[in-house]
């Protein structure tokens, strides 16, 4: 068994927020990050999943050094990325960049959109003016947007192709890795799926690796290989996207899988929601986390904490009882069409792709207010 | 007394515009709903979907908003034409509201449990005990956890799931016929989000009310509704039983719409998409408005097509429909525009 080619790893990493400090005593923490072991393939598309506040943002913002960590260390092709100084980390940055959920927030609305996507590129002091210009009108092509839209500002352009913008300007520097936090969460579901081709392509293109973080399931069981399933701050679950979804290991993995809403008439089972909220994470409930929330759990769960353990090649779990468990993957029927739902979609599938023959793809949309070409 | 047969809401030609903007963002809507039944309307936003439900609890303000025509029949009445005092009477009564997001509703600077006594007291008369004992029934209900304590809490004091609740609880105080849903579930996590539409769909059955849900995720449509609206640039394209929708789709943004979504199988491919963004208002295509974004739109589109039944009060709006007879000649017309 070889090992796999690491290009990004974590080691028992973690961050604390303090949130508030009393006047006597120690401050209130809270542990966002809470220990996380974590080996991204090289080329894959890894995916994190889990519920608001768990942890997810943090986590990926420390993978790229956004924030420091507070304990662990993260290694970038074998080297220790949370110890490096300014300096050395300036000369990693553009190897590893970040995609923001809110494509209306991440982007400066005083700059053109030609002096967003070049500013990477100035920063790390690569090529000539004249060389950055070819650059940038050559990036905006591939996002599917106009080299004439260099001169425009973020406000002129719709959702989903800001979130493109965010898209070449993090592909300006030649990154290796692509982290993405929810990038197409705050997208309607035909852009997002424009941006999910978009995504899937550049990886391809530029052999990228690519890190995705989203909470609708269904974009991930499309876009990962593998997927890691986060709780109050820790790993619970890592695996293979198809054993993820086809096989949870980890009863809070089955409760996501069993509250996705499927598209399909009367195909998921009802009344099989998980109770209660997530929980806070600045007084973690003792043993295991999931345990006041768990339908399996029993005396050792409110005690011991479990570890996250490997269980099958590329497969980990933290949960006591994975081996006795034997537990509910995706509903048989959530995936396909009826007959006639398939005709129709094979009809306009074809015709997609007739008239993208005619004139560009989806890929360029007309600029936002004036698309009325 | 409202005449039984009738069905509970029914609205004819609703069509809503701004101040002197060319084009209706509401635009010749119709809709019927029984009691007990769930509608969910369905689309891309922008499509006009919450300003139809606003419209219809008499929350869109006019201006700036215009009426330029329609009826609401709802029990006897025309909500599009109801002095305020009336409609005042009939909101949080006979029908009610709940957002995406709670605070719209919830007042932040009183108690949850005072807040559904208030709606309580006000609609039905009731004394402050009777008001506060419907609140607190309320609470469990909605399966608020230890509901006494939460009576006496603020809003803020509470999750997003939990708000979401107490918002549900202040709606369905007073036994609505009708509730209007504006993505209730769209800024919760997945597993809360399955807690709620479980409760919705509980309460639902437990009242008879009659269920307006509107929302993005066909998803939340396959569960949720009997039938459905599809809304795409202020007009309903497709409308009909949920399972002709999802099982015999006919209008091209309908069929875009469900192929965008990835497929909870193993994967397939890249997804198959709709191009281009909706229109804004002042650049919507004359005739059919999904016309410059449609893969099988023709020279004959630059008239609006009618909204036509298929059978089973499956209705589709376009002029291709049903798509497999049109693809041979289609070939012709060489695609989009
Ligand atoms: N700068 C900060 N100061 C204090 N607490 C923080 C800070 N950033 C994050 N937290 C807390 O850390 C925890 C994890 O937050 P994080 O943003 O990583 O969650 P997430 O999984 O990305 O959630 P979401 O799905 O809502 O984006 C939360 O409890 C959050 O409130
Ligand atoms: N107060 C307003 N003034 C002008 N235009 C508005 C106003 N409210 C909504 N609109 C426009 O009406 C259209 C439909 O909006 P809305 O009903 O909120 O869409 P949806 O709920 O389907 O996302 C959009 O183009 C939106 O920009
Ligand atoms: S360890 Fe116990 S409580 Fe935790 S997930 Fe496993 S069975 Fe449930
Ligand atoms: S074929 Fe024509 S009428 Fe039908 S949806 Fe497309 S543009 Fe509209
Ligand atoms: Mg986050
Ligand atoms: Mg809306």
């Amino acid at each position: 068994m070889s090992r796999p080619d690491i290009i990004l790893e974590t080691r028992a990493l973690k961050r604390r927020f303090v949130t508030h400090k009393p006047l006597f005593g120690a401050p209130i923490e809270v542990r966002a990050v809470d220990g996380i072991d974590l080996s991204i393939r090289r080329g894959e598309t890894f995916a994190i999943v889990g519920e608001s506040g768990c942890g997810k943002s943090t986590l990926a913002r420390m993978l790229v050094r956004l924030i420091d960590p507070s304990e662990g260390a993260v290694i970038y092709d074998n080297k220790d990325i949370s110890k490096l100084g300014q300096k050395e980390m300036r000369a990693l940055r553009s190897d590893l960049q970040f995609i923001f959920q809110d494509p209306f927030s991440s982007l400066n609305p005083r700059m053109t959109v030609g002096a967003l996507i070049e500013e990477p590129l100035r920063a790390h002091g690569i090529g000539t003016r004249e060389e950055r210009r070819v650059r940038v009108a050559d990036l905006l092509s591939r996002v599917g947007l106009m080299p004439q839209h260099a001169d425009r500002y973020p406000h002129e352009f719709s959702g989903g192709q800001r979130q493109r913008i965010g898209i070449a300007r993090a592909l300006a520097a030649s990154p290796k890795v692509l982290i993405g936090d929810e990038p197409v969460s705050a997208l309607d579901v035909s852009i997002q799926a424009q941006v999910v081709n978009l995504l899937e392509d550049l990886k391809e293109e530029f052999g990228l690796t690519l890190i995705i973080i989203a909470h609708d399931l269904a974009v991930i069981r499309h876009m990962a290989d593998r997927v890691g399933v986060m709780y109050l701050g820790e790993l619970v679950e890592v695996g293979p996207v198809d054993e993820i979804f086809a096989n949870p290991r980890h009863p809070y993995t089955e409760a996501l899988i069993a509250a996705i809403p499927v598209p399909r008439v009367g195909a998921r089972a009802k009344g099989h929601a998980v109770e209660g909220d997530p929980p806070n994470p600045i007084a973690p409930p003792p043993g295991c986390r999931f345990h006041p929330r768990c339908p399996y759990a029993e005396a050792r769960c409110r005690q011991e904490r479990p570890r996250l353990a490997p269980i099958a090649e590329g497969e980990s779990v933290a949960c006591h009882r994975h081996e006795e468990l034997s537990l509910n993957g995706l509903v048989e029927g959530a995936a396909g069409r009826a007959p006639a739902a398939e005709k129709r979609f094979n009809l306009y599938r074809a015709a997609r792709a007739t008239s993208e023959g005619a004139k560009p793809s989806d890929n360029s949309p007309p600029p936002f207010p004036s698309n009325k070409e | 007394m409202p005449d039984d047969a009738a069905p509970l809401l029914e609205v004819t030609d609703l069509s809503i515009r701004f101040g002197k903007a060319p084009t209706n963002l509401v635009d010749g809507v119709s809709l019927t709903l029984e009691r007990g039944e769930t509608l969910c309307i369905v689309g891309e936003s922008g499509c006009g979907k919450s300003l139809t439900a606003l419209a219809l609890m008499g929350l869109l303000p006019m201006p700036p908003a215009r009426l330029m025509s329609g009826r609401a029949m709802f029990e006897g009445r025309d909500l599009l034409h109801l002095p305020i005092a009336e409609l005042k009477d009939i909101r949080g009564d006979r029908m009610a509201m709940i957002f995406q997001e709670p605070m719209t509703s919830l007042n932040p600077a009183i108690k949850v449990g005072e807040q559904i006594a208030e709606a309580v007291r006000r609609h039905r008369g009731a004394s402050h005990e009777e008001a506060r004992a419907r609140a607190l029934e309320m609470l469990m209900r909605v399966r608020i956890p230890a509901p006494e304590k939460r009576l006496d809490e603020y809003p803020h004091q509470m999750s997003g799931g939990m708000r979401q609740r107490a918002m549900i609880a202040m709606a369905l105080a007073n036994d609505p016929a009708l509730l209007i849903a504006d993505e209730p579930t769209t800024a919760l996590d997945v597993t809360v989000q399955a807690q709620v539409l479980d409760l919705m769909r509980n309460l639902q059955a437990e009242s008879n009310a009659a269920l307006i849900m509107i929302t993005h995720d066909l998803g939340v449509v396959a569960e949720m509704a009997d039938k459905v609206a599809v809304m795409y640039a202020g007009r309903i394209v497709e409308a009909g039983p949920v399972k002709a929708i999802f099982d015999d789709p006919q209008h091209p943004y309908t069929i875009g719409l469900m192929s965008s979504m990835p497929d909870l199988g193993p994967r397939g491919g890249r997804l198959v998409t709709i191009p281009g963004v909706v229109p804004p208002a002042d650049a919507m295509p004359e005739g059919c408005r999904f016309a410059s974004r449609c893969p099988f739109a023709g020279p004959d589109c630059a008239e609006a097509p009618p909204l036509s039944d298929f059978g089973g009060g499956h209705r589709v709006a376009c002029w291709r429909a049903p798509l497999e007879q049109a693809a041979e000649p289609l070939q012709t017309l060489g695609g989009a525009r």
